[in-house]
């Protein structure tokens, strides 16, 4: 083992070409998974944020917001609902904001949600006909003092604050009261109109300790199965277009994966090429199959390892280089750690490849000139 | 005769006892018989020289004494120990323990240093660190290369990579030494200064060793001297 | 080529890898094509095989049928300008619905003229004839949607019965219908009571004998200034996250292709070194450089022709399946372009292998100073 860490440090060159390709793959990797969580941050944030358990919608919404109708007496039941320790209501609203200073076709897409239990990292509901505003919103002018037009009504909207990372569907979000939510939907949208009091659905936070599945069950049992209860997690999946998302990029790693495996194991091999003659002597002075095979697996672990670091490097890069809202790119700490594992785990497979040339390598052959 | 050697750490009987030994490899349809029943004794701590042309069968039958080859027949017995049947994991073992090798070409590893290259052998088998390191360092003084151990192959001349392939063959304290060679890349005045070398080094540790060589030049350095023609052994 | 050939037969596995990395690495490409064509049309096919040349949504919709509505003064408005030639209405909802046992979302789109707004892919079956008919997605046919079933508009109780099947009409990855006007005006009433009306989310319309759609729709955007006219083609590539997804792509696309000439180029490279000495030996024996290059550049382009073709033989029967709601196709156009660009690269790629080959030095072969680099 020894033997093969010093050959890395003292013939570097001959590593660089796998290292090269890995590094690529590495940085192909975390992009893709890069581009798979932007684009599902961009649909889910919004909804992923909640700082609840439960989401509660009617059973025939098929989990679409817009669908789905609580009324004020079903969540009356909802909040009495043992285990259930807090209840708040949420709708939301997607139209099109005149900003001022915009032309009149450059119109801002807006998700507009009327909130009762703040999510992560937003402030208590504002005063009426206010809202705060997402961040990506403030490419197109809307940003904190600026008061927008909502809507074909062109309901007028303060901005008093901004949030960062919610997003709905790939619109940037506002966030308002209740009372300015519906006033906006009715106004805008009137087929999707909604009467005082109601919501599309219920945030609910169950008491601690209590399985939030159970009282799920517990909740569409009180309402008589009026209401659809699932964890935001499952709501978060729900939500159109993300499965397909989900799916379409995790075959496409998973291919790269593989792509990796024959990579590192075709690199390696002509590393091994290289050192039938090495191998020889070792094998003559003792060396077992299974020490040299070691060793590769070893550099193959190297390798990779300072791969995956370049890798990170670039992908890192990139997140800081490209603005946001321009390709949907979100570089999550633990997608770099997954792809950087799956790389290690490639490239010992992709060594198993060497091996049976290691086994066949005669030690005899380092008598006669080592030819 | 049953003195113990002058190291003490072997019984003296002989270093190499080859009994009937035959090679044969099968080409096609063909068998080409390499070793033809060769019987060989070489003593507790004899030097002999076994010279023969090329393609005569003097590598085989080094290889096989080394336990690089098994033989197609016959028994293979060094310093005591039968490794006659042994399957490769032992044999790789007993390499490691009981023989030293000077190959005539690629001995040592290119990037690796001189002390490196004699530390080898340990970090394949035993492991005892500290004490390999400081027999590493007093074999390099012996052999003349303290100023150099910190030095890479290429670094060193051909009679300095000679000394640390020597120094490294005496590593783990062999019953048995086998040069492939040791003269055919070095010039007259190298060639014979290596021989002393070899000649000094085995005798004042009480090492066998046998000599595989075309070169009638270097054989007064030896005990003893064996012809081998076409896999056949002539005294 | 003898000994090209020869070389290649001795040393199967290196070769077979290089062949097994460029296969797996066109298929994924081929593959990502495929996907990408194949989630953008689950979204918006719905757009791009409907029979309407020009779109008018409300400005405010911001190109999505989710968000046009067309208020009665807008539409007549839009109808006006001079140089429409017919016009008619289009609705979109997405409803619950009950199918094959399940409740499930549903897409209706409602269309009122079949020449501005019916489905163009038509594979069985016919178009609605009267209320109550839908034409479903093709792919969608094992999720209760098939030829022949009822699906139920939840809630209301409405019926829909599938009498005709396309393809490559999916809206928003659901399962997507066509229908008469006046049956998605029923669809919304039934799921929503409370509902007063059930406007077009869009205007379809086509241009008078003499206008093109390009300056219909430039007329209507300067005429109406509450209208968003578009082409259909453009109303496809402009449907809010398509153009995301494909750019994604494409940043992927570029440096999966840059991975191909790579690792072609650089096996092809380390190759040629490590087989220094014999070819110093054969120029030294009498062999041209040319007779070497030419040995060398037909390996590499037996690797890619080879490579090329298992990346091809491992899309082609998956390009026919379908990946959970998104059916993918054959894209003929995209394995042509592919092959040829990474083929071309490929060949480019072994410019420096080439280079070494030209600058060995026979004379070597005697003092052996070029062997093993």
């Amino acid at each position: 083992m020894r033997i093969a860490w010093l050959e890395l440090r003292r013939r570097p060159s001959r590593f660089v070409t796998a290292t090269a390709i890995l590094a690529l793959l590495a940085t192909l990797l975390m992009l893709l998974g890069g581009l798979l969580d932007g684009l599902l941050s961009g649909s889910t944030s919004a909804v992923a944020a909640q700082r609840g358990d439960l989401l509660v919608f009617s059973s025939t919404a098929e989990k679409s917001f817009v669908r789905s109708r609580i009324t004020p007496t079903q969540r009356t039941t909802v909040a009495q609902v043992p285990g259930v320790a807090e209840v708040g209501g949420i709708g939301v609203a997607q139209l099109a904001a005149r900003v001022p200073g915009n032309g009149p076709r450059d119109l801002a897409d807006v998700a507009l949600f009327g909130y009762e239990l703040a999510p992560k990292a937003v402030p208590p509901p504002p005063g009426p006909g206010e809202a705060y505003a997402d961040s990506s919103l403030e490419r197109k002018g809307v940003r904190d003092g600026v008061t927008i037009e909502v809507g074909p009504a062109r309901t007028p909207i303060r901005i008093v604050g901004t949030v960062r990372d919610l997003s709905y569907s790939d619109q940037g979000t506002l966030w308002a009261s209740a009372d300015t939510w519906r006033t906006t939907i009715n106004a805008n949208l009137p087929e999707a109109g909604v009467g005082p009091g109601v919501f599309q659905a219920l945030v609910v936070r169950v008491d601690p300790g209590a399985d939030p599945t159970s009282v799920a069950a517990r909740i569409d049992r009180g309402t008589a199965g009026a209401t659809e209860s699932l964890t935001v997690r499952a709501a978060v999946n729900a939500i159109p277009g993300v499965s397909q998302q989900r799916a379409t990029f995790n075959q496409i790693i998973g291919v790269t994966v593989v792509i990796a495996v024959v990579v590192v194991a075709l690199f390696f091999a002509l590393l091994t090429v290289e050192r039938t003659v090495l191998y020889g002597v070792l094998k003559a002075l003792g060396a077992t199959s299974g020490t040299l095979f070691g060793g590769v697996v070893l550099q193959g672990v190297v390798v990779t390892a300072i791969a995956s670091a370049v890798g990170a490097g670039i992908a890192l890069l990139l997140d800081v280089v490209i603005p946001p809202g321009s390709i949907p790119y979100t570089l999550l700490p633990g997608r770099v750690l997954t792809s950087a594992l799956f790389l290690l785990v490639a490239a010992v497979f992709g060594c198993v490849f060497s091996l049976r040339r290691v086994l066949r390598i005669d030690p005899a052959s380092a008598i006669g000139g080592g030819q | 005769m049953t003195t113990a050697s002058k190291d003490g750490r072997w019984p003296a009987g002989p270093a190499l006892e080859m009994e009937g030994v035959r090679k044969v490899y099968e080409m096609g349809d063909e068998e080409v018989v390499a070793l033809d029943h060769v019987t060989l004794r070489v003593g507790a701590e004899e030097i002999v020289a076994l010279l023969g042309p090329s393609g005569s069968g003097k590598t085989t039958l080094c290889s096989i004494a080394g336990g690089l080859l098994t033989p197609t027949a016959g028994s293979v017995v060094v310093g005591g120990q039968d490794i006659t049947g042994y399957s490769a994991k032992r044999l790789a073992t007993f390499r490691q323990e009981t023989v030293g090798f000077v190959f005539q070409s690629v001995n040592l590893v290119p990037f690796l240093t001189a002390r490196e290259n004699l530390l080898v052998v340990d970090q394949l088998g035993r492991r005892t660190g500290r004490m390999a390191r400081d027999r590493a360092d007093q074999l390099l003084d012996e052999l003349g290369l303290a100023d150099r151990r910190d030095n890479l192959p290429s670094q060193l001349s051909g009679g300095q990579r000679q000394r640390a392939a020597i120094g490294r063959a005496l590593m783990n304290e062999p019953q048995l030494v086998l040069f492939d060679e040791p003269t055919s890349a070095l010039d007259t005045e190298l060639g014979e200064q290596v021989m002393e070398l070899i000649r000094s080094e085995m005798t004042s540790r009480g090492t066998a060793a046998v000599v595989v060589t075309h070169d009638e030049r270097i054989v007064h350095y030896t005990d003893r001297t064996v012809h081998i023609v076409d896999g056949v052994l002539h005294a | 080529m003898f000994l090209a050939l020869k070389e290649m037969r001795r040393s199967l596995v290196r070769f077979g890898l290089l062949m097994a990395s460029i296969g797996l690495l066109v298929f994924l490409i081929l593959f990502q094509q495929t996907l990408q064509s194949g989630l953008i049309t689950s979204f918006v096919g719905a757009i791009r095989n409907q029979s309407a040349p020009v779109l008018v949504y409300s400005v405010d919709g911001r190109r999505n049928l989710q968000g046009s509505i067309i208020t009665p003064d807008l539409q007549q408005k839009i109808v006006s300008v001079p140089g429409v030639g017919s016009a008619g209405e289009i609705g979109q909802g997405t409803f619950s619905v009950a199918a094959g046992g399940r409740l499930t979302s549903a897409a209706i789109i409602g269309y009122q003229n079949a020449e501005l707004g019916s489905p163009t892919t038509l594979v069985r079956g016919r178009l609605p004839a009267a209320d109550g008919e839908v034409v479903a997605l093709a792919s969608s046919a094992g999720d209760g949607f098939g030829l022949g079933d009822t699906v139920v508009v939840q809630p209301g109780g409405r019926k829909l019965r599938v009498v005709g099947q396309a393809t490559e009409i999916g809206y928003q990855a659901s399962p997507t219908l066509f229908s008469t006007y006046p049956t998605f005006e029923q669809a919304v009433r039934a799921a929503n009571p409370d509902a007063r009306t059930a406007p077009p989310a869009v205007i379809a319309v086509s241009p008078a004998p003499g206008v093109t759609d390009a300056e219909l729709v430039a007329r209507i955007n300067d005429t109406v200034p509450g209208a968003d006219a578009v082409t259909r083609a453009d109303a496809v590539s402009s449907t809010p996250g398509v153009a995301q997804v494909q750019q994604s792509f494409r940043i992927i696309f570029l440096l999966f292709g840059l991975v191909v000439p790579l690792v072609t180029g650089l096996f092809f490279l380390i190759v040629t070194l490590q087989k220094a000495s014999s070819l110093t030996l054969l120029r030294a024996l009498g062999a041209p450089s040319s007779a070497l290059v030419r040995s060398l550049l037909f390996q590499v382009a037996l690797v890619l022709v080879v490579g090329i073709g298992v990346g091809i033989g491992l899309y082609a029967p998956l390009a026919s399946q379908t990946l959970g709601s998104i059916p993918l196709s054959f894209q003929t156009g995209a394995v042509v372009l592919w092959s040829v660009v990474l083929f071309v690269l490929g060949l480019a790629s072994a410019f420096v292998a080439v280079r070494r080959v030209l600058h060995i030095d026979p004379i070597e072969a005697t003092t052996g100073a070029g062997l093993g680099r």
